[in-house]
């Protein structure tokens, strides 16, 4: 142990001196990274900010669009384009130096965005010592900018008249360079490139600094226009981001000149359609040439959206609308003098995905038809009766009627107010089923005059209001998607026209009247909400018109899913499955059993539909029309496909059901396409087998 | 007695090396945000600290008294590794180095292993050395000097001609560090030391004197050009901004640029090529500037400061003799990676111990720590010793 001792002590010695060796190299890194990041941090960043900090951002084209059967509705075209990517710290000089041996190249032919002043400071450019020989000595003493003003004040027609066409060519290829920002591609000319003309500047690329040749893209809508204005726009490179929404934007790494949806579904989906630049990093040397270019995100084209819209579905009903509108004016030529639309919804019941939306709006100058499927979200209108299944279910769970309880058809008689019945006659005393079946308004009133507290009627007696009913009615409604938003993924909808809207306070007479769909206005696919929730058992589902996003691919089939849009439950209506059961029932008898008023239309259809019809009083130009809309689903056991529709303005007194012919062809067109489909699958499958064989 | 063995787990040290594996693990994480190219290394150095914490229980089990034994078989493993990169298949060049092997997409490189190997043979040698020789006088200091140098040049020779000077500058630090705490005596040391320092001072002597012949001489007579490359580079960056110099520059301009405070978590300006391993440092410096950079040389001084206070506190020579060694390699490490990145020293590639990115440095340098974690928990042995001092 005395040998280890000895042995051991001149360690602590060494160790010391070690150590504080350690200590100085140490202090000095600490002394140099305070010379470095003190003293000298502030040239260090005032050298990137000079050199380095440059990165670059190349869009990528934005994703497509495809409907449920995967066939392609939005697309990119992709064309020629030259672009120029400044360098740093490029003077007016060297743009025009380009353009000028650009012009040589290149056809420039629409000239018409050059303004004046650009004409004023080429001028200026090119015949410098004369502008500024028109300064006197005294001017010469300004500031350069306000010398450069009173040159320009000083300019005359004559000089302006000295640019030559060629010239103005010249200009207006320098003005698309002066737009670029440095290291950042921006495209000069991307209309009507030529193969010749793409290849000229190719070869000669390198003698034009910062000019290329590439591609870029424009939106191509497949099957224009049906879905088009639903589909949406986006800005073009020169409106760039839209101004009222630049900060959001910009917030989230956009550039001022890149496309944006503006509108529809383009807007809507913008975050998934966009997609991820491709970023690079320039570093440069002192003299701002770019030395080496570096990756730092590579780009990806956005999720392509596939729509829960099926085309050949949706083109069908679109030519169904067409031809209804023109065989009702071709009928009744003076009676529908007022009508020129009609919207219709098909979606599917259990998952809000909407299948079909057309709106056709008829031009009666022109004689054509137009594509307006947005009115389905945005045209409110009065739908009549197709709202009487919300107000019998708020009776009977509210508990002012009890199942089967009758009421007795008649003319209602208040004091001090215009009489109130039903459109037709010999109703009889329906129960609540009856009263849907024959369409009783008569007994919608009673429900509704209960719910404002006039329990009893007793003819010519004022109508007595207490000024809860309207509330209560709306809440039912509203539970149906009636009078409130319908969580479409859309960027805008229609909530209606509501009575609180119109009048307040809303009075009992008019609770009556919005109880028959008679007050308040709803948009399609509020109806379109309501007869889903009624038919899928009582969930208030979103209607989507994106069914799920995916993954691009390189190759014409759709890449691999991405996110599936779940339907979205809003609420499930509280009430006793019993009530929902009785109105379904009554929706059934409107359409199969004989007295029901659409049964002449629909008793003898094999996939068993229900619904609801309804008219509605419309005024236009002071003179009155109806409303004609329909609400359904089928099989009504077990719907699969629901549907709305309304045509507005129809003709008093003629007898073209308009609504009712509309909702049997779509139903058959629905119904047509799956036989047809599921046919086609068979047999391609038996085929498949028969190869087989062989 | 046994039990009391058991019980010294070193908070300190431990502590220290989390904090530094957490800021690497962060940095990790902002790099990778900043720039795709850097994704996800961070969670594979998790992976990687984790294993690593496996190897460094392992390497606990056994009293570190009894590694004297594998000492020379690992010294022996060691140079067979270094020298099978000229002849063993899986040896694998890349950019004109033969540094690695290459097995499936995994690389190893034998050099991060052998500098431990060093540590633990010279730390034998030279106890062994000291057990026989009870009088000190030039024949002891010549013949310890002797055995320390001739088992630390082969494998400086065989890590320079790979070439990396980097690593086998690492090995003669390691030799050097022993060389001053192994009795030799001051004036044999002074003697050594001072005719190293004439040779090297007349070498830069020659470099300013005529820049172009030396660099010339090197370039045409050596396989050294890197170096002379990067000589060229560090004395006057400016001149070489797309080759050699561009990482100095870019690291002094990151750096520089963080200033007192940095500019914020993920905020890089600067792009660096390697930023994930050898320049790590710069990415602390940009995001955290003076103050951050500040805080990781800190945190490595008290790594080093315990390690040295456990090298005095254990009565086993050979402990302290591995302290050592240790502190040896991550001091020149440290002090080299840094201070290349300041422009205190010429750019070689070494990555900052722990804070870099790499799996087998990373397992190397924490199998360190289990060797002066060993030798912390087996202090107690003497404990009666030292209270009777």
């Amino acid at each position: 142990m005395g040998e280890k001792k000895k042995q051991k002590s001149h360690l602590p010695l060494r160790l010391n001196v070690l150590f504080f060796a350690i200590f100085i190299l140490f202090s000095l890194l600490i002394l140099q990274l305070g010379v470095v990041q003190i003293l000298h941090g502030e040239d260090a960043q005032a050298e990137i900010d000079r050199t380095e900090n440059v990165t670059s951002k190349t869009p990528v084209p934005r994703a497509k669009m495809y409907d449920r059967n995967g066939n392609l509705i939005v697309d990119n075209d992709l064309k020629y384009a030259i672009t120029y990517t400044p360098p740093r710290n490029v003077q007016p000089e060297d743009n025009l130096e380009t353009a000028e041996k650009l012009v040589n190249y290149m056809n420039m032919e629409d000239t018409d965005s050059v303004t004046e002043r650009d004409m004023k400071d080429y001028w200026i450019l090119k015949n410098r010592e004369k502008a500024f020989s028109r300064l006197s000595s005294e001017e010469l003493t300004l500031s350069d900018s306000e010398q450069y003003q009173i040159v320009l004040d000083r300019m005359t027609q004559e000089d302006l008249n000295s640019i030559t066409d060629e010239e103005m060519e010249v200009i207006a290829i320098k003005r698309e360079l002066d737009q670029a920002t440095q290291l950042t591609p921006h495209v000069i000319k991307n209309e009507g490139i030529s193969k010749e003309e793409y290849a000229i500047i190719a070869e000669h690329a390198h003698e034009l600094p910062g000019i290329s040749v590439s591609t870029d893209w424009e939106r191509v809508k497949v099957n224009h226009p049906t879905l088009s204005n639903l589909i949406g726009n986006i800005t073009n490179r020169n409106e760039g981001l839209p101004r009222q929404d630049i900060n959001h934007y910009l917030s989230r790494n956009y550039s001022l000149n890149d496309r944006v949806g503006e509108s529809g579904l383009e807007e809507e989906y913008e975050p998934y359609l966009q997609g991820q630049k491709e970023v690079r990093q320039h570093i440069t040397n002192s003299s701002g040439e770019v030395i080496k270019s570096e990756l730092v995100r590579e780009g990806e084209r956005g999720k392509d959206l596939m729509l829960s819209v099926d085309m050949e579905l949706q083109k069908e009903i679109d030519k169904i609308l067409q031809e209804e509108l023109q065989a009702a004016i071709t009928k009744h030529p003076y009676e529908n003098r007022y009508v020129d639309r009609a919207m219709a919804v098909m979606m599917d019941p259990d998952t809000g995905e909407v299948l079909a939306i057309s709106g056709q709006r008829y031009d009666r100058d022109k004689k054509e038809f137009y594509d307006e499927p947005y009115r389905v979200l945005y045209d409110a209108q009065l739908p009549g009766s197709a709202v009487k299944g919300a107000t019998v279910l708020a009776g009977l769970d509210s508990g002012v009627i009890q199942p089967g309880e009758r009421f007795r058809d008649q003319r209602l008689q208040f004091k001090g107010s215009p009489d109130k019945g039903s459109w037709t006659s010999s109703i009889g005393s329906p129960t609540d089923i009856d009263a849907l079946k024959k369409s009783s308004n008569v007994y919608m009133f009673r429900v509704a005059m209960r719910l404002g507290g006039h329990w009893d009627y007793v003819p010519k007696q004022p109508l007595s209001y207490n000024g809860e009913g309207y509330q209560i009615l709306s809440n039912y409604f509203k539970q149906f998607g009636l009078g409130t938003k319908t969580g479409v993924d859309y960027p805008y909808e229609a909530t209606g026209v509501l009575g609180s809207d119109r009048v307040s306070p809303v009075k009992g007479y008019e609770v009556l009247d919005m109880a028959i769909g008679q007050f308040e206005a709803y948009t399609t696919i509020q109806l379109g909400q309501y007869v889903s929730t009624i038919a899928n058992g009582g969930y208030r589902i979103a209607p989507r018109l994106v069914k799920q996003l995916h993954n691009p691919s390189n190759t014409e089939e759709l890449g691999s899913v991405y996110q599936v849009q779940k339907p979205t439950i809003l609420n499930k209506v509280e009430m006793e499955e019993q009530y929902l059961n009785r109105v379904q029932e009554g929706f059934r008898q409107v359409f199969q059993e004989s007295g029901g008023t659409a049964s002449s239309y629909f008793n003898d259809a094999e996939y068993k539909p229900a619904g609801k019809t309804g008219t509605a009083q419309a005024f236009i130009e002071g003179v009155e029309t109806n409303n004609l809309s329909l609400v359904g689903y089928a099989p009504y056991d077990n719907p699969e496909v629901a549907f709305a529709l309304i045509v507005p303005y129809t003709g008093q007194g003629n007898e073209y059901k308009i609504n009712n012919i509309i909702g049997r062809r779509m139903l058959d067109a629905y119904f047509e396409l799956k036989e047809e489909r599921e046919l086609g699958n068979k047999k391609s499958s038996e085929d498949e087998e028969e190869s087989e064989e062989e | 007695m046994d039990n009391q063995r058991q019980q010294r787990v070193d908070t300190f040290l431990i502590t220290t090396i989390v904090l530094i594996i957490g800021i690497s693990v962060f940095t990790l994480y902002t790099l990778g945000e900043a720039y795709s190219s850097f994704e996800g290394y961070y969670k594979r150095q998790i992976i990687w600290f984790i294993v690593s914490c496996i190897g460094v229980a392992a390497i606990m089990v056994i009293d570190f008294d009894r590694y004297r034994k594998f000492a020379w078989p690992l010294y022996i493993l060691g140079i067979f590794m270094l020298a099978g990169l000229h002849f063993l298949p899986w040896a694998w060049e890349n950019n004109g180095a033969l540094r690695w092997y290459k097995f499936g997409s995994t690389t190893l490189q034998p050099s991060e292993f052998v500098k431990v190997f060093l540590v633990v043979i010279l730390a034998h040698v030279i106890t062994s050395h000291n057990e026989k020789w009870s009088t000190k006088n030039l024949k002891y200091d010549l013949i310890l000097l002797g055995k320390i140098i001739a088992i630390t040049i082969p494998m400086f020779l065989l890590i320079a001609i790979q070439p990396d000077i980097g690593s086998s500058l690492v090995i003669l630090s390691i030799a050097g560090f022993l060389i001053v705490i192994s009795g030799i005596r001051w004036r044999t040391i002074v003697t050594l030391f001072g005719t190293a320092f004439v040779i090297v001072a007349s070498l830069f002597l020659l470099y300013f004197s005529n820049p172009e012949g030396f660099i010339s001489f090197i370039e045409d007579e050596t396989s050294f050009d890197h170096v002379a490359d990067r000589i060229k580079a560090w004395d006057n960056p400016h001149l070489y901004t797309d080759g050699s110099a561009m990482q100095a520059i870019k690291s002094m301009m990151a750096i520089g640029s963080g200033q007192l405070s940095g500019k914020g978590s993920m905020n890089y300006q600067v792009w660096i090529p390697e930023r994930h391993t050898d320049m790590i440092f710069t990415a602390v410096a940009e995001q955290f500037g003076f103050v951050g950079s500040s805080v990781i040389i800190i945190l490595y001084f008290l790594l080093i400061y315990r390690i040295i206070q456990i090298a005095l506190e254990t009565k086993e020579p050979f402990g302290t003799y591995l302290c050592v060694g240790i502190v040896g390699m991550f001091t020149y490490q440290i002090f080299q990676n840094i201070g290349m990145s300041i422009q205190l020293l010429p750019l070689t590639g070494l990555p900052l111990p722990f804070l870099s990115y790499g799996g087998t440095s990373l397992l190397v340098y924490m199998a360190a720590i289990g060797l002066v974690l060993n030798i912390r928990s087996r202090q107690k042995s003497f404990m009666f010793e030292s209270d009777n001092q």
